[in-house]
């Protein structure tokens, strides 16, 4: 959930909670008020009728004024010199009409009397309603602004801080790309872009380090290696040795050729990386496979491997025609090195987009943490796992995509070209 | 015939001359593009072995030097497996090969041994031995007047192994000689056995008997 979207829900609830409460305060309130203007109301009444049958005015007299209605009964005696109010609900056709009541007793010029003044507070229902309506309309044109002005905070104060996100997402150590945020005047996006920025420079920094190590490590050990290679090419010259000398200088030369070959693809990586392979030019795909497959026909036929091919395309790509060419050879290689050691079979398929190379294999799936990652052996070989990893620099360098399923016993690598 | 041997990491160079001097070859050396050229205009030599990556400078400055005065001389570069420009640029300045760092010896040798034959600089185009000769011209294997039938890549072992006699030859070198990057494979080391297995069966069928030697575990001779 965007941040935005979850501080609205706080507010846009935190604002009808307010209101709800405001509403029920504000009546509570006006209705207060009411009742007590008109209880004034009726006590004024009281005293102007007091005063008026004191004047000697007859009980008959007395008309309705506007909103009270008078009632006026000689009685015995006076009981009470309390007043009492009620309210209660009259029906007039189909409306209720609410009315407040005074009764009273008094006793004039020695004549007690039993007096009721009441007023219609049909109006009061009315003033509510208003007051909803008023208090709703407010409700919803408050909510209406709050989301105008999150949108506006989120097109406008918000939109460094997305700008910034969408940078860091985008971000790739190995592209070398310099981040750049925009400019803002907020204090707390300019310490997120600022510290974002020196903790991309110190990660590019050590990355470059950690290559550049990496990469003089391999240069490096070039000439010592080619120094003990040559030097145990010569120790194996001699004839003088006995079974355990023979078979210890086997293994220093096959330990030296394995360094060699490592090195050999970790230079070969970091020269992708470095894009020192940056020359294309257009290649024929079907005649650089079928030519591969001639390639390795010893192998090919060694294993008895059934090679069948399905070419629906007589494109031409614009590549690099080294990295092409490894590429094919590790695919190929792959696909005959883990096929079966009888009757195995190879297909692969080319049209407009995609490049298939299948394979049978004893070998279960690969795991996907396992897959295109360096230095990941498989159980059944001895050879270091990095033909994978190099297929996948080099599917990288040429911005394809490569994807991997394994069915039935068969492995199927599919690029999307 | 002489070699010049340029090459600055002197513990490599030794074992170059060492090996090339045990071919029959007549090794000289230097260390610096400097005394390469001093040596190139006083002596003559057939090939040159250049190593591009010199203290004082690069060996195309050799290689052009070369060309300008000594055409007809051999050229082989050597380059750390990182430097593929240098390499396509040396090859484009007209050296005639390249090996890339580390080599096998063996290699070298019959890198060298291959050149003088394309060049014709000895005037023969054939490897001859006791009862067998060579012919790298026709590709023909001449026993006593028999020609032998071989396979390509039985043809090829045996002229890498014939150019370098009374040597050990790795069966690493054998495969990376025949079949270059691909010879990683697992099943390369069965195949170079069974096409040594064949070439010695037809070596045998016409008498000659122990002219390849297995040496059990490290690789093969070649043994006249």
């Amino acid at each position: 959930m965007k941040l935005l979207t979850k501080t609205n829900i706080y507010s846009s609830v935190a604002t009808i909670i307010l209101f709800i409460i405001g509403i029920f305060v504000v009546f509570n309130f006006i209705f207060m008020k009411f009742d007590s203007e008109q209880d004034e109301q009726l006590l004024s009444a009281k005293k102007i009728i007091i005063e008026s049958l004191k004047k000697g005015k007859t009980p008959e007299q007395f008309s309705s004024n506007i909103g009270e209605i008078i009632s006026i009964k000689k009685i015995n005696a006076q009981t009470s010199a309390l007043n009492y109010f009620k309210e209660y609900e009259i029906q007039k056709g189909e409306d209720y009409t609410k009315i407040r009541e005074l009764n009273f007793q008094c006793l004039i010029n020695e004549t007690a009397y039993s007096i009721s003044v009441s007023i219609s507070l049909s109006q009061d229902k009315k003033i509510g309603e208003y007051i909803f309506a008023i208090v709703a309309l407010y409700l919803f044109i408050s909510l209406f602004i709050l989301f105008l002005l999150n949108r506006y905070i989120s097109s406008h104060i918000f939109s460094p801080f997305y700008d910034t996100l969408s940078k860091i997402k985008k971000w790739n150590i190995k592209k070398n790309e310099p981040l750049i945020f925009k400019k803002t005047h907020i204090d707390e996006f300019n310490l997120i872009n600022t510290t974002v920025q020196e903790l991309t420079q110190q990660i590019k920094t050590d990355y470059k380090n950690l290559k550049e190590f990496t990469e003089n490590v391999s240069h490096e050990s070039q000439t010592p290696l080619s120094i003990i290679s040559s030097k145990v090419e010569l120790l194996m010259q001699g004839t003088n040795y006995n079974e355990k000398q023979q078979e210890y200088l086997q293994q220093i030369f096959q330990s030296t050729q394995r360094i060699y070959k490592l090195n050999q693809v970790l230079i070969l990586m970091s020269r992708i990386e470095n894009k020192q392979f940056l020359a294309s030019e257009p290649i024929h795909l079907q005649h650089a496979i079928q030519q591969k497959i001639n390639e390795l026909e010893d192998f090919i036929s060694a294993k008895q491997i059934t090679i069948s091919t399905e070419f629906k395309t007589q494109n031409k790509k614009y590549i690099n025609p080294i990295l092409f060419d490894i590429l094919l050879n590790n695919l190929m290689i792959n696909a005959i090195k883990y096929n079966l050691d009888q009757d195995g079979k190879i297909i692969i398929r080319l049209d407009e987009h995609t490049l298939t190379i299948e394979n049978t294999s004893n070998i279960g799936k690969i795991e996907k943490k396992f897959l295109f990652e360096r230095f990941t052996k498989s159980s059944t070989s001895s050879s270091l796992g990095v033909g994978l990893s190099l297929i996948k620099k080099i599917i990288e360098a040429f911005n394809w995509q490569i994807t991997y399923s394994h069915k039935y016993n068969i492995h199927t690598f599919k690029i999307y070209l | 015939m002489k070699i010049l041997i340029i090459e600055d990491e002197k513990s490599l160079l030794e074992d170059i001359k060492h090996y090339l001097t045990e071919n029959g070859y007549n090794c000289d050396y230097s260390t610096t593009v400097k005394s390469a050229l001093n040596k190139l205009a006083e002596y003559k030599y057939t090939v040159a072995l250049i190593d591009l990556d010199l203290p004082d400078g690069s060996g195309l400055e050799i290689i052009s030097y070369i060309k300008n005065n000594f055409p007809e001389m051999g050229i082989i570069i050597t380059t750390a497996a990182n430097s593929l420009e240098d390499k396509l640029n040396g090859l484009k300045m007209g050296a005639d090969d390249y090996l890339t760092k580390p080599f096998h010896l063996s290699e070298l040798n019959a890198r060298i041994y291959s050149l003088i034959r394309r060049r014709n600089f000895s005037g023969k185009n054939a490897l001859v031995f006791d009862g067998l000769e060579i012919d790298t011209t026709e590709k023909k294997v001449i026993s006593n007047g028999v020609a032998l039938q071989f396979t390509k890549k039985e043809y090829d072992i045996l002229v890498f192994l014939a150019s370098n006699p009374t040597h050990l030859i790795t069966k690493e070198a054998l495969a990376e000689n025949i079949w270059g990057d691909k010879a990683e494979m697992a099943t390369t080391f069965d195949f170079v056995y069974s096409q040594i297995k064949n070439l010695k069966r037809k070596l045998n069928e016409v008498g000659l008997k122990d002219y390849i030697k297995v040496v059990y575990g490290l690789g093969y001779k070649f043994k006249n």
